[in-house]
């Protein structure tokens, strides 16, 4: 996909440069008034379009089965539903989707699903709880289907129906996957995937015509546009308000963004270059918002191979000597906030967040005394500086930037760091098979901190130097924290925190990782008609276009002003 | 016929050193296709069932090469091109290369051959009014142009065009988004709109080539012994211009046409880059950084046949336009 | 450009009279001389060091500090031309050059050499020479690791020496049978002081005129590259430019000239070898020369 993470540029960089003291805070969302969150409550009369500007580089296949990671964007959340939404930016706050109701049991290794009465799949023919078996069935015939690994990796051992209840079983607790499989994984109809070309090969049928149980179908697609009109037959009364919804192809951030800036478009997903100027100055009616969800950290290689990195005293200097406010500021324009040593991505995740400990541990600001007395321990100095390489993406601007202002603190401690772009494969086969000093990167993360964290820390997501890691790249093995990851399922609420706040020290005691920024969802939208938007006084999804299933809220939301009349 | 025999031969080797080249550059670089699909999925999806996916649409790196070399060989000459592993993972690479074609065909190749006719047409008239006023100053206005890079005065067009104009003619994509492609005339007139920009493009930087190359050559006939003897036989000036010069002139400049069909292909790359003109140019691009074999060896197999055809072609024509050339073989 | 008659002119001082007598090749020589002196000293143009530190005001408009403005990201136009200049001169000239050599190599040994050498050659030459070379470069590029100046030189030497080959095959086989060829194979000369003493210095002028060309091609295929991202974003080029320019939507953000100026030095240095190529074309054919005092005769 081209130049669709571009991000915040060093035009950031600059304009902070530029603008050093006049502009304390630049990046605020605009809030809207109360009457407005009072107003988008609904309910509300049905009208309106809307037109998605979401860049993906190419034109669109019309293809629209849920399996294929490739163009399953824009089928899930507007056609195929999941059982339950879990709102990541609410503490998992639930909606129930296509299951009205779930029960654990005590162990928390089997779980029983009410499928929802009345609902239709779009062809006309009922929704039953059959169709919720053959779905998670599919997936254990056709491990291609598996995109979550629930049979492999989860411990899915059965799936059965009886009445409209379905139980799924584990081999143990499962509860972190609840995310996945009920809210990852969509329904397919077992009329048309269990017969003919769909049958036969699940993963690769095109699916042209998707037959879903949500509130919007596909009429017509082409090569430039996807024209989604509402279902009328939609299991939620008087829902969607909005009746159209228009999903051009963008190939390049450009004309998505022109389109965003005229009004043309009014839901953008994408980085937006000196987005004041170029969007939010055009019209008072445009609103930015991106909510962080995950960090951008320096990964540093554990491997003893590579003798300084793997040095804790180094890790320490470096995590002490970066100014992760100002890399925020500076390196991503104030567009993404600074993340923290502990991983818990803040405002999202506060209640695991364990500031006491940050404090103590001497990471909550910068020290550049102490990475300096940290590394002259070892020898090293500014005249005699430890020579370290990091590698990042060519055309991840912001990432450079960033990456810019990071040699220029680490300089004056005594780290004398060269910044490497590769093109993205050559940095991809590189980061997953552990040959660098320093990586920089972002890992996927989910409705906790427990699943970034746990991608980046357990050690049966790495590998050895010189085969491809899943997500552990730096190589961090330490059995105490793989324990506490694997206690994790089975505590309650309050132990899950607890548990996160004890993997957070050793976050902080072992330097495993160096979080630096927390990346966001970009998220532009204009108000002018559409209403109803996600918003912070409102977060009831994840804004951007491109998140599965979060789409469907917010297209659930959505309501034009003029239809009200 | 023995002329034919080799010209085939130097078809069928060319083809398969292009072939064999395409197969062989991107599996020895590093990167592959599950990384880029794991990239672009943002490592949230199991490896193990984007790999099985991959697997299921052909993809089996673990196969001795030897073998995939052979099987890939075969499938490409027989049609069986497979299907896109990259950003259009699971469509046939047919259906991707058809939808984009007559975009490219159309505004490319439409506009070369304009470019080419018009080029020779202009040429031939400046070479024949030697000295005249058209013949003093195209001459260095078509060096310049001619070496200009494609893309710069792509946007240039842009600036000028587009946004100087606030959005008169529109500087990017095939047709205004929310049409539906049919025979009305507000798609087709959107269809022009879109296509203005980017064939004015091509047609200033290619044309002046063709004029220079066919004036030159239309000077060194005018100064052989036939077109002098035309000129004593008291034969009308268009008779000379047209039957005996530049037809004899064309020659060089058709088999330069057809040896310069590589250097449009780079032009319409970039030119398709720079307009997000959804044609072949900008698939190969795509292709390119999804680490998408299949399409990028059967566009790479297509660019290259195109080329071969317009070689064999104009060889054809050469043969037919000069009885000479038949005589050599 | 067409395959020339054998040249008249033997000696350099033959080509350099010729030159000087060519208004175009005059101006084409002095554009280039220009942009060498910036390339080597480009500290007498600008007093900027480091043209991509992020100095300054961003996206400022052109003024007595800035003649060009600035970027989006507040480095100086002007500087980055002013140190673009030596990378994309040192492209042109670089791989223009080996370009050149390899296609005398090839072309003349297979003409010298005749037989089998001459088909597997020409063959090659051919087969290279069909085999469309950007979407090739793009992929080399993309798959190279990112595109570093050497890279980048080995590709497009790789790729455009086979127009040059061609072009030096035909004219090498029309000389081989020259008197004073003969005569010298009649002096019992071995082959190879032939072919570098005797044949090479009466083919200079298509030489040089292939020189100018491949040096042409480089430059615009390496500014195409830079432009895709194919190349080193860090490093000081036109086209590095170009490809920042475009990343950060410079038409649209207010800043034309960010793209136009490294696109016009594009422009200008390609000219400026295509009107010493084309004043070579004259020079070998004067048939091709302007009339400037009367006009042809018509019929």
């Amino acid at each position: 996909m081209r130049r669709t993470k571009l991000v915040p540029a060093l035009v950031a960089l600059a304009l902070a440069l530029a603008a050093t003291a006049c502009s304390p805070s630049k990046q605020q969302p605009t809030p809207d008034s109360s009457e407005d969150i009072a107003a988008d409550m609904g309910p509300h009369k049905q009208g309106g379009s809307v037109t998605i500007a979401n860049v993906t580089g190419q034109t669109w296949t019309c293809q629209f089965n849920p399996f294929n990671p490739a163009v399953n964007q824009t089928s899930n959340g507007f056609v195929y539903e999941p059982l339950v939404f879990v709102n990541l930016l609410q503490d998992q706050a639930e909606t129930p989707m296509l299951a009205s109701s779930y029960e654990w049991n005590a162990e928390k290794t089997s779980i029983v699903f009410t499928v929802r009465d009345g609902v239709k799949w779009n062809d006309g023919q009922p929704l039953t709880a059959d169709d919720v078996v053959f779905t998670f069935e599919l997936m254990k015939k056709e491990p291609a289907t598996d995109l979550y690994a629930l049979w492999t990796g989860a411990g899915l051992q059965s799936v059965k129906g009886e009445g409209n209840k379905v139980t799924l079983s584990f081999a143990q607790a499962a509860q972190p996957y609840f995310f996945n499989f009920a809210n990852q994984v969509v329904i397919v109809p077992k009329h048309v995937f269990g017969a003919g070309e769909a049958a036969a090969s699940p993963a690769t049928w095109a699916n042209p015509n998707p037959v879903g149980t949500g509130p919007f179908k596909v009429d017509p697609c082409t090569a430039n546009n996807i024209q989604y009109v509402a279902n009328p037959s939609y299991w939620q009364p008087g829902k969607p308000y909005i009746q159209k919804v228009q999903y051009p192809a963008y190939l390049d951030n450009g004309p998505a963004n022109q389109d965003l800036a005229s009004g043309k478009a009014q839901w953008g997903s994408q980085f937006i270059p000196g987005i004041e100027n170029f969007y939010l100055n055009k019209s008072p009616d445009n609103h930015t918002w991106s909510p962080p969800v995950t960090n951008v950290a320096l990964i540093p290689n554990l491997d003893p191979s590579h003798a300084a990195t793997s040095k804790l005293e180094v890790r320490q200097a470096i995590a002490s000597a970066i100014d992760r406010a100002r890399v925020a500021e500076i390196g991503e324009g104030g567009q993404q906030p600074a993340a923290n040593q502990t991983g818990v991505v803040l405002p999202t995740f506060q209640k695991y967040y364990d500031g006491a400990a940050v404090a103590s541990a001497g990471y909550d600001k910068p020290d550049a005394a102490r990475a300096t007395s940290l590394l002259s321990g070892l020898g090293y100095s500014p005249s005699n500086p430890l020579k370290l390489s990091v590698i990042t993406v060519t055309g991840y601007t912001d990432w450079d930037a960033s990456l810019a202002v990071i040699k220029q603190q680490l300089a004056p401690v005594g780290i004398e760091l060269t910044v490497v772009d590769l093109a993205q494969q050559t940095y991809n086969e590189r980061l997953f098979k552990g040959d660098f000093d320093l990586a920089y990167y972002g890992q996927a993360g989910g409705p906790t901190p427990y699943y970034e964290l746990r991608q980046i820390l357990h050690s049966a997501n790495t590998a050895p130097l010189g085969t491809e890691a899943t997500t552990n790249f730096e190589r961090y093995k330490n059995p105490a924290v793989d324990a506490l990851f694997d206690k994790y399922p089975t505590a309650d609420d309050a132990g899950q925190v607890q548990i996160i706040k004890e993997i957070s020290g050793f976050m902080l005691r072992d330097v495993p990782i160096i979080p630096v920024t927390e990346s966001v969802d970009w998220f532009q939208y204009n108000t002018s008609d559409i209403r109803g938007w996600p918003s912070p006084q409102n977060p009831y999804a994840q804004p951007a276009a491109f998140n599965i299933p979060d789409v469907g809220q917010v297209l659930l939301h959505l309501y034009s002003k003029s239809a009200q009349k | 016929m023995r002329y034919l025999l080799r010209r085939g031969g130097f078809f069928l080797l060319t083809l398969w050193a292009a072939l064999t080249l395409n197969f062989f550059l991107p599996r020895l670089m590093p990167g592959s296709p599950l990384q880029a699909l794991r990239d672009r999925t943002h490592n949230k999806l199991s490896p193990a069932a984007l790999q099985e996916l991959l697997t299921s649409y052909g993809f089996k790196p673990d196969e001795n090469l030897a073998v995939q070399y052979v099987d890939y060989l075969g499938n490409m000459v027989t049609g069986h091109w497979g299907v896109s592993i990259g950003g259009s993972l699971g469509v046939p690479v047919t259906t991707i290369i058809g939808e984009a074609l007559p975009w490219t065909l159309g505004l490319v190749g439409v506009t070369t051959v304009l470019a080419f006719l018009l080029g020779s047409l202009i040429g031939t008239v400046a070479g024949w009014k030697r000295g005249g006023r058209l013949d003093a100053v195209l001459p260095p206005v078509f060096v310049i142009t001619s070496a200009l890079p494609y893309f710069w005065i792509a946007l240039l067009m842009i600036l000028v065009f587009s946004v100087w104009t606030g959005g008169a003619l529109p500087s990017d994509f095939n047709y205004e988004t929310g049409l539906q492609p049919a025979f009305t005339g507000e798609f087709i007139g959107s269809v022009l709109r879109h296509a203005v920009l980017p064939s004015a493009t091509i047609l200033i930087t290619s044309i002046g080539g063709w004029i220079l190359t066919m004036r030159n050559n239309m000077i060194t006939t005018l100064a052989e012994d036939y077109v002098r003897m035309g000129r004593a036989k008291g034969l009308s000036g268009r008779q000379i211009m047209l039957g005996y010069a530049a037809r004899n002139a064309f020659l060089p400049n058709l088999s330069g046409f057809a040896m310069s069909l590589g250097f449009v292909i780079a032009g319409s790359i970039l030119v398709e880059y720079v307009f997000n003109y959804p044609g072949l140019g900008y698939l190969l691009y795509n292709s390119v950084q999804n680490v998408d074999y299949p399409l990028m060896q059967a566009l790479f197999m297509l660019f290259t046949v195109a080329v071969l055809v317009a070689v064999l072609a104009c060889d054809l024509a050469t043969v037919w336009l000069d009885p000479r050339a038949r005589a050599k073989g | 450009m067409t395959v020339l008659p054998a040249p008249r002119i033997r000696a350099r001082g033959g080509v350099w009279t010729a030159v000087r007598h060519n208004r175009k090749a005059m101006a084409g020589l002095i554009l280039l001389v220009l942009f060498c002196l910036v390339a080597a000293w480009p500290g007498l143009f600008t007093s900027v060091d480091d043209p991509n530190a992020l100095a300054y005001a961003p996206a400022l408009q052109p003024s007595w500090d800035h003649p060009l403005g600035t970027t989006s990201l507040g480095q100086d136009i002007y500087a980055q031309l002013v140190h673009g200049t030596r990378e994309s001169l040192v492209i042109a000239l670089v791989a223009g050059l080996f370009a050149t050599v390899l296609s005398v190599l090839v072309g003349v040994s297979a003409a010298y050499l005749g037989g089998i050498v001459d088909d597997i050659l020409s063959m090659l030459t051919n087969v290279v020479l069909v085999i469309p070379a950007f979407p090739l470069i793009i992929i080399l590029a993309k798959y190279a690791g990112q595109g570093t100046l050497g890279v980048m030189l080995f590709v497009l030497v790789i790729t455009g020496w086979s127009y040059g080959a061609n072009q030096l095959r035909a004219q090498a086989l029309s000389l081989r049978n020259r008197d004073f060829l003969e005569a010298a194979r009649v002096r019992g000369e071995r082959r190879i002081y032939i072919i570098v003493f005797e044949a090479l210095p009466t083919m200079t002028s298509l030489i040089v005129a292939n020189f100018l060309g491949a040096a042409l091609y480089s430059v615009l295929s390496a500014a195409g590259l830079q432009f895709l991202g194919l190349g080193d974003p860090n490093s000081s080029s036109w086209g590095t430019m170009l490809y920042w320019s475009q990343n950060q939507q410079a038409l649209l953000s207010g800043i034309p000239l960010w793209a136009l100026a490294p696109g016009l030095c594009v422009a200008l240095l390609g000219t400026s070898f295509a009107l010493i190529n084309y004043a070579f074309d004259e020079i070998g054919n004067p048939a091709l020369r302007p009339v400037r005092r009367q006009r042809v005769r018509r019929s």
